[in-house]
């Protein structure tokens, strides 16, 4: 069975979020301080992390980073404020997604949460190639001149997305469907700082991107295959 | 602030300057020319009582000579003529050449006709004698002494001389009663008169430039510290409340200083405790925020779990767990209207522009908006010119604007379709957003972006608005430097205009779609 992991300070929301989670068949583990989560997580790795920015002892922020630092499990953050600041720096610390309380719906929520634990792209299956990177889609791995790269599993479809139709256009707003299953959503801040970490790990000079390119206006594409 | 300090309107010290060398100049002419009356006076006087002397003794030496030839023969007398006028023309060191001019008057001939003796009339100097003043001639005949007169005279060989005309009668023996005039030019005195006048004009000038520049040093120690003051209050109004004026002495000036600086100061801490107050306040409402959201969180969540399990519930409980949902949802958007309400109001709302299709994006919003719509009869049409319009703006706001403006249209169409179009041009795009419902009188016109204000207060709130919808999107217009228009007249519907810049921030110079609707005042 599924397990998240649920981090929030508020002991009803936690509980809350536990019957919902539980209700729709997943597994939760409950922590509510900031210092005892990479603890809990060693002990028993869960296959999402659900984590609130404002937390005791320490910082929402500052716990991504150091799960981020020792694994690739999905990450999302739970806000209370909408503000861009918030949501931009939960996201550079590592973050897949995020979500700004008082989620709509509870089904919101467990809509996410599958959608960053499916197997995104299970159509897609073999190799594929994109300037000198080669994707195993099956084995999850990525890899340029036999060297792996390590990518979290939503920077993987990401690099996926676009790799499987090179040199098509996506836009942000289809990305967002695609990767982060929105029907429809305007913040394109998730995009942007995505493919900017995501350049950076695979990127020669991710200033001058040759992987992933911006299509000005439009959005990203990646390089034509077999392009420099 | 104008530098130019002779700029002469807006310079205090350029008008002081200017009246007190106009007053200065007016006394110093006066002395002046006071002054140059009395001089020319005595000049002339010394000059006149000199010459008058002179020609007196010139005068008694002819008189004297011709008693002494009385009865010589007429050569002698002549020689004695010719002696005469060389003594009384001798030039001494400081005197232009005077002239002499001797006339025979009365009788020149004998009873039988024959002339008597030879007449020894002369003039020296080719003077005209014609230009001789007669009314002279006429006192110098009749009187026993020295007569003189100021005069212009002619000469025949140069140019006329303003002269001093001295005369006395002369008996000449064997020839009769003549004239002798003895004539003084005045070229002497009147270079000295015009070294004085030009020597006062140059002294008066110069005073008059010494009272200016006086003037202007005097007047800068009291207006530098005015201006000082204005440019520091320059400052203030941009925002920097660092400066203050310097106070160097104990005197009205420094008093002014001093209480100048005392206004910054208590403006200064005025207005760090506002923004300290502002800052609180915005950290209350982040706070508030923060601490209502995750109850709020919970309480979705249950009621959520709730409303799902409301088919295992009898009616009533099943109602109250729907209106739990409906209530909650209301509730939150309210305290989202409320809590962006209260940052514009603490001034610290930010753009966010990116760059996006407005077409798609308002596209976007009616389909949303109709999907929620209660009443789904109700037909909403698009007309856009382009079939693109890029825009840079904040994508959030806009979109929040678009919805806001749907469902109010939504709220007030009278199951009317509603018309949105869209027109662009170089700089600004408009959309207008028209309904065909019970319109508003100009007085409702006039609050309608008021918070919490609604057009007919016994209307059912259908969509459960809160009120600040509208309020809310014009902030977001004016936050893109764009407007929000609103049109209506009763029975004729509303329209509703957004104008923003294709670029947000930059200015608007037009509306693309003008807030009277194209379709007024025809019958609907």
């Amino acid at each position: 069975m599924t397990l998240v992991m649920v981090v929030d300070d508020d002991q009803d929301l936690a509980e809350m979020l536990g019957i919902v989670l539980t209700g729709a068949g997943i597994d939760v583990d409950l922590v509510s301080r900031g210092d005892e989560v990479l603890e809990v997580f060693r002990n028993n790795p869960p296959d999402l992390v659900l984590l609130d920015v404002m937390l005791p002892g320490l910082d929402g922020i500052e716990v991504c980073k150091l799960i981020r630092a020792e694994s690739m499990v999905p990450i999302v953050m739970l806000s209370a404020k909408g503000d861009s600041h918030d949501v931009v720096r939960g996201l550079e610390a590592g973050a897949d997604d995020y979500m700004v309380k008082p989620f709509r719906h509870p089904s919101e929520l467990i809509a996410r949460i599958r959608t960053r634990l499916r197997r995104t792209n299970a159509d897609i299956s073999g190799l594929l190639v994109i300037g000198d990177l080669s994707i195993d889609v099956t084995a999850h791995e990525v890899s340029r001149a036999g060297k792996k790269i390590a990518l979290t599993r939503l920077e993987f479809d990401l690099l996926v997305a676009l790799a499987k139709e090179p040199g098509r256009v996506f836009t942000r707003d289809a990305l967002l469907g695609e990767v982060w299953g929105y029907r429809h959503s305007t913040d394109t801040r998730l995009v942007n700082v995505h493919v900017q970490r995501l350049r950076s790990k695979v990127e020669h000079d991710p200033e001058h991107p040759q992987i992933i390119m911006t299509v000005r206006g439009v959005g990203y594409k990646a390089g034509v295959l077999g392009g420099s | 602030m104008n530098r130019n300090i002779f700029g002469f309107k807006n310079s205090l010290a350029s008008r002081v300057i200017f009246s007190t060398v106009l007053l200065s100049l007016g006394v110093v002419w006066l002395t002046g020319s006071a002054l140059y009356s009395q001089l020319s006076d005595g000049v002339k006087q010394v000059n006149l009582e000199t010459s008058l002397a002179e020609a007196r003794s010139s005068f008694f030496n002819a008189q004297y000579e011709f008693l002494l030839v009385k009865g010589a023969n007429t050569k002698i007398i002549t020689e004695t003529v010719q002696e005469i006028i060389i003594s009384s023309t001798e030039v001494s060191l400081n005197q232009d050449r005077k002239s002499i001019f001797l006339s025979r008057f009365g009788q020149s001939a004998d009873p039988l006709g024959n002339e008597i003796a030879p007449d020894y009339s002369t003039a020296t100097d080719e003077l005209d004698i014609s230009s001789f003043p007669t009314e002279l001639r006429q006192r110098v005949r009749a009187s026993d002494i020295v007569e003189y007169k100021y005069a212009t005279v002619k000469y025949k060989n140069r140019a006329d001389a303003d002269v001093l005309i001295a005369g006395r009668r002369i008996a000449i023996p064997e020839s009769g009663n003549y004239e002798m005039y003895l004539v003084y030019p005045l070229t002497n005195q009147n270079t000295t008169l015009s070294l004085i006048k030009s020597s006062l004009l140059f002294t008066g000038l110069a005073l008059l430039f010494l009272i200016g520049l006086i003037t202007w040093l005097v007047v800068r120690q009291v207006v530098r510290p005015v201006r000082e003051a204005a440019r520091i209050a320059q400052q203030f109004t941009e925002g920097d409340f660092s400066q203050r004026m310097k106070v160097e002495s104990s005197d009205e000036i420094a008093t002014l200083g001093t209480a100048f600086n005392e206004m910054a100061l208590s403006l200064e801490s005025q207005i760090t405790r506002l923004e300290n107050l502002s800052r609180v306040q915005q950290r209350f409402v982040s706070d508030v925020s923060h601490e209502l959201r995750t109850p709020l969180t919970t309480l979705r969540m249950a009621s959520e779990v709730i409303y799902s399990a409301k088919t295992s519930f009898d009616p009533t409980i099943a109602r109250s767990s729907e209106l739990l949902v409906a209530q909650l949802d209301r509730f939150e958007k309210l305290l989202e209207d409320l809590l962006e309400v209260s940052r514009f109001d603490a001034e610290v709302a930010v753009l966010e522009p990116v760059e996006f299709d407005l077409v798609r994006l308002i596209e976007r919003c009616i389909e949303d908006v109709r999907a929620n719509a209660h009443d789904h009869t109700i037909s909403v049409e698009i007309d856009h010119e382009t079939e693109q319009v890029m825009v840079r703006a904040d994508i959030r706001r806009v979109e929040r604007i678009m919805r806001n403006l749907l469902s109010n249209a939504l709220d007030h169409a009278d199951e009317k379709p509603i018309h949105v179009s869209v027109v662009a041009n170089a700089t600004e795009v408009g959309v207008g957003v028209r309904d065909f419902g019970p319109g508003m009188d100009p007085a409702s016109l006039s609050r309608v972006f008021d918070r919490f204000w609604r057009a007919d207060p016994s209307r059912a709130r259908v969509r459960g608005g809160t009120g600040l919808g509208l309020s809310i999107a014009l902030e977001d217009a004016r936050l893109h430097n764009g407007e929000l228009d609103a049109w209506g007249a009763l029975g004729q519907g509303a329209h509703f205009v957004l104008t923003l810049p294709l670029i947000a921030g930059s200015q608007i110079s037009g509306r693309p779609i003008r807030p009277q609707p194209k379709d007024y005042p025809q019958p609907i």
